[in-house]
């Protein structure tokens, strides 16, 4: 039976009327009603104030939005029957939206918008987060200038965070993303991202869509697959991010996102990752990395005790995932009072890395270890959290720096344990 | 042939503008006449054309191609004499074309002994024939129109040691229509042309006549009520004869000129124009349609005439600054292809001499409403001489043969008034009417065929029009209506295939029939009329009930 096609026959009649495009931005998106509004006033303010001649188009890859959010999407449309009041566009800017299904699985609409983009021979191409609320039209070129002017091939964000905010990223996915594949891209899961036709082109022909992990966290596969294909990477400050707010049980989810897909990713990889040592640098275009220091409020008390009820309630599994000796290190900190408590770095590497092969032989069902990860994670924040209570924006990101140093440092372990220890 | 009794020909007419010297040099003095003109009317015919626009033709000394008049009633003793102009006149008539002669009421040559009499002294009785002032600080809110080489408006004239205004070249002191008797002797000059014979005319600059402090001194009301006057005098006079208005405007205020169907009969649609190339390039129909929206309905008897070149520059006024880099960049990337707020270019060499952009643009010209009007030689694709001064490089004679001088002149290459163009692309052997005459695929007898479809229907002069706006951008639809009979066209602005989908739901039923081939298309039914197009393709369909 022939595979079904990511495109709808209205969405494909949608793509003729617009044609052959230079410019493409995606909105992944489901409902958003309440902030897509200010982003795609943005985004079409960025293309027509940076882009005027070339030949632009917004594609809206929905979810199955209750809320209106197409709607709002493609009433941005610039033509000849419907006019920007406050912008005057040379040409027509099409904002077309599709309803990829009923259910939202941003790799699904990643793929739509690879599609849309393939099908219409975008030169540059952006994704932006439809909750970006502190997007501004100067995102749009910094994304896709790098692209269209200095033919890079991907373009991922430099933001301006909170101290305390995006610790996933910098506790794992950046440094093991920097040590396995030997890239600085401060923001290798990024909600925004620019890339190539011709990159967008590679990663839509991959089989990487067949699989469950295409569903999700296709963002960082792009990125690997930047990477280990010899694409041209850069990063572009953007300025200030803001996520909206988060619950402690939105962490599973992410992590399934975010870490599952970089552990599935390892595979396909191995090749390169294993033989590559280099660390190079990425050309950053604007500012570097930024952190402000409002205060933030964070119940680290939470966090050690979830940690520690994991480590009790999970033991099985972990003994299933980790060596003994990781293991009994984590249950020695698990029985420490939260005063004495602390996750050193050199352990939470080997723990990662530990994970990273138990997923890689699918000890035990795949989303179960991600799932048993949670809580070690949480341990791991309680520990970065108190080290930088009082740090500077420079000693974090020293603390940072070590952190990925022990990441590179302990590659070699990953490689032993990778196909040897069952 | 002869002419028809119709009030409202100019709706109808198909234009042909050239310049009398440009055309044909029939006493071999390299320089083209009246006798050369009404040789070559023959061909004018065959190509279906029922309107000739003849550039100024009076004496002159010639510093801006015959727009500084010296002489308004006679004719540049290097073109011939009245004689052959009126014989000329005749000869077109005899064919069914009518003439549109020049009338530059704005301004004379300084060489004029109307200017000449009025600089000789402050009490000489013609010196309030012209703007004077002591100083050069008056209407300091006017714009200066050659801004490549005019500083100011006011220029000083050493003899009468006072200032003189003029909005084109300092050479061209503007007429004072202040002045009563002014208006009356320029209605006296219209009425000579008018009595031997002339059937309408383009009146050269109109929005500049009248100047008046504190204001931009361009389409003043004073100017108007000179203009309804002299329709008025054109009308009681001389029924069915037309007057065409020059004046560089935005729609909004070129309206005025029409009045209430008492002002001008026609007026040039300068911002359309720009706007086709300009959506030819960007692949995009949105240029033009926008204009369009902002075009006003005019009276029933009245008409735009539009154009895609002619012997200026490819005027850049009307469109914003965005545009007009954009235009330069596309169209003009040689700074000498540059000229005041324009490009000096013709059409084939603007088009990269694509034929399927050309036919496309010609078929827009045809085919949206107004009058079209086909530049001397863009019929057969002439280029352009951008190393010439001025505008000089689009007024480079006739192409006829591949012979000597190229059919124009007999005389030595060198004392032709312009050299011809000899490269090979564009040169006179491999572009010009003797070649393309004997191909039947060539442009020349293109061009023929479109005129004639043109001019077998009413409706593309007189009918109404309808913009479709379907979702693909890159083609321009519209309907026009006249009475019982509809046509459709489509034009893909793009250069590549397109597919399209047409709600032409209230036409359910009809048959398409494609104008120029007369093949049946499928009919019109619930569904969107689905088109497939070609790169720069474009069709008109006649809509049947059958």
């Amino acid at each position: 039976m022939a595979e079904e096609s990511v495109l709808t026959d209205d969405f494909l009649r949608q793509l003729i009327n617009v044609g052959e495009v230079d410019i493409l931005v995606g909105l992944p998106t489901y409902n958003n009603a309440r902030t897509v509004g200010p982003v795609i006033e943005a985004i079409r303010a960025g293309i027509v104030k940076s882009f005027p001649r070339e030949r632009a188009v917004i594609i809206d890859a929905d979810g199955g939005s209750q809320d209106g959010t197409p709607d709002l999407v493609t009433g941005a449309s610039i033509n000849d029957v419907r006019h920007a009041s406050n912008l005057y566009a040379l040409r027509t800017l099409h904002s077309i939206s599709t309803q990829y299904s009923d259910t939202p699985a941003s790799g699904t609409a990643l793929r739509t918008i690879l599609a849309a983009a393939e099908l219409l021979r975008a030169r540059a191409c952006a994704v932006i987060s439809p909750d970006s609320t502190t997007i501004e039209p100067e995102w749009i070129p910094r994304l896709l200038r790098p692209i269209s002017h200095e033919d890079f091939d991907l373009v991922t964000p430099v933001y301006r965070r909170h101290k305390f905010e995006g610790l996933l990223m910098r506790n794992l996915l950046y440094p093991m993303t920097r040590a396995i594949y030997g890239r600085r891209l401060r923001e290798p899961y990024a909600s925004e991202f620019g890339f190539s036709g011709r990159l967008g082109s590679q990663f839509l022909g991959q089989d990487v869509w067949r699989h469950e992990a295409s569903r999700t966290g296709t963002e960082i596969s792009l990125t690997i697959a930047a990477i280990t294909g010899g694409y041209r990477l850069c990063q572009s400050f953007l300025g200030p991010k803001i996520h909206t707010d988060r619950s402690s049980s939105d962490l599973v989810p992410a992590m399934r996102q975010t870490v599952g897909t970089l552990f599935w990713s390892l595979e396909a990889t191995f090749p390169a990752w294993s033989t590559s040592a280099d660390l190079q640098t990425v050309p950053t275009h604007g500012c570097e990395y930024e952190v402000t220091q409002e205060p933030v409020r964070v119940n680290r008390k939470r966090l050690y005790e979830m940690f520690c009820s994991g480590v009790g309630e999970l033991a099985p599994v972990f003994s299933s995932i980790l060596s003994a000796g990781t293991l009994a290190e984590l249950q020695r900190m698990a029985s420490l009072s939260e005063g004495d408590f602390r996750y050193p770095a050199e352990l939470w590497v080997r723990t990662v890395y530990e994970f990273a092969a138990s997923y890689h032989k699918s000890v035990i069902s795949r989303d179960h270890i991600i799932q048993a990860m949670a809580p070690l994670y949480r341990g791991r924040m309680f520990t970065f959290l108190g080290e930088n209570r009082d740090a500077s924006a420079e000693e974090i990101e020293n603390s940072v720096e070590m952190l990925c140093h022990e990441f590179e440092r302990l590659k070699p372990y990953l490689l032993e344990i990778w196909n040897g220890r069952e | 042939m002869s002419l028809t009794q119709d009030a409202l020909w100019h709706k109808d007419a198909v234009i042909y503008q050239v310049h009398v010297r440009t055309f044909s040099d029939s006493n071999g003095d390299g320089v083209g006449d009246f006798q050369g003109l009404a040789q070559r009317l023959d061909y004018l015919q065959e190509l279906g054309i029922n309107a000739i626009w003849l550039m100024p033709f009076f004496p002159s000394p010639l510093r801006d191609d015959g727009y500084d008049i010296s002489d308004y009633e006679s004719v540049h003793p290097a073109y011939g004499t009245l004689e052959d102009f009126k014989k000329f006149l005749a000869g077109a008539h005899e064919r069914g074309i009518r003439v549109i002669i020049e009338m530059v009421l704005n301004h004379t040559s300084d060489q004029h002994p109307w200017f000449q009499e009025s600089r000789s002294s402050q009490n000489n009785p013609r010196r309030d024939w012209y703007v004077w002032s002591e100083t050069d600080t008056r209407y300091r809110g006017t714009r200066i129109i050659f801004v490549d080489t005019e500083m100011s408006n006011w220029a000083w004239d050493p003899i009468s040691k006072s200032y003189y205004w003029h909005r084109f070249f300092s050479h061209q002191p503007d007429l004072n229509y202040d002045n009563p008797a002014v208006r009356e002797q320029m209605w006296n000059v219209m009425k000579f042309w008018l009595e031997i014979g002339v059937d309408a005319f383009r009146l050269d600059a109109v929005p500049y006549l009248v100047e008046r402090e504190g204001t931009s001194c361009e389409n003043l009301p004073e100017t108007h009520a000179i203009l309804k006057e002299l329709r008025r005098k054109v009308d009681q006079e001389f029924p069915g004869r037309m007057l065409l208005a020059e004046a560089n405007q935005w729609p909004a205020d070129l309206r005025p000129y029409f009045g209430d169907g008492d002002e001008f009969h026609m007026a040039f649609h300068f911002p359309l124009m720009p706007r086709m190339f300009m959506g030819l390039k960007l692949e995009d129909r949105k240029p033009i349609t926008e204009i369009m929206q902002q075009t006003p309905e005019i009276p029933a008897s009245c008409q735009w005439c539009l154009f895609l070149r002619n012997h200026d520059e490819l005027t850049l006024e009307m469109v914003t600054d965005m545009e007009r880099d954009y235009m330069y960049d596309v169209y003009a990337g040689s700074k000498s292809m540059r000229l005041n707020l324009g490009i000096r270019r013709r059409l084939a060499p603007l088009l990269d001499n694509d034929r399927r952009r050309i036919e496309l643009m010609n078929g827009m010209l045809m085919s949206l409403p107004g009058t079209p009007i086909i530049y001397y030689g863009d019929e057969i694709g002439m280029g352009d001489n951008i190393y010439l001064g001025d505008r000089n490089g689009v007024r480079t004679p006739m192409q006829w043969s591949g012979g000597w001088n190229g059919g124009f002149s007999s005389a030595d290459p060198e004392s032709l008034y312009s050299p011809l163009l000899l490269n090979p692309v564009y040169g006179y052997q491999a572009v010009n009417v003797l070649s393309q005459k004997r191909t039947e695929h060539s442009l020349l007898s293109w061009m023929q065929r479109i005129i004639r479809v043109r001019r077998s229907t009413r409706v593309f002069g007189a009918g109404s029009i309808e913009f479709l706006y379907p979702a693909n951008h890159r083609v321009l639809a519209y309907v026009r209506q006249l009475g019982n009979e509809t046509v459709l066209v489509v034009n893909n602005v793009s250069s590549s295939a397109q597919a399209v989908e047409l709600d032409l739901r209230r036409y359910k039923g009809n048959i398409l029939i494609e104008m120029f081939g007369r093949n049946i298309f499928p009919r019109v039914g619930d569904l969107p009329y689905l088109l497939t197009m070609g790169p720069y393709q474009f069709y008109w369909f006649r809509l049947r009930r059958i």
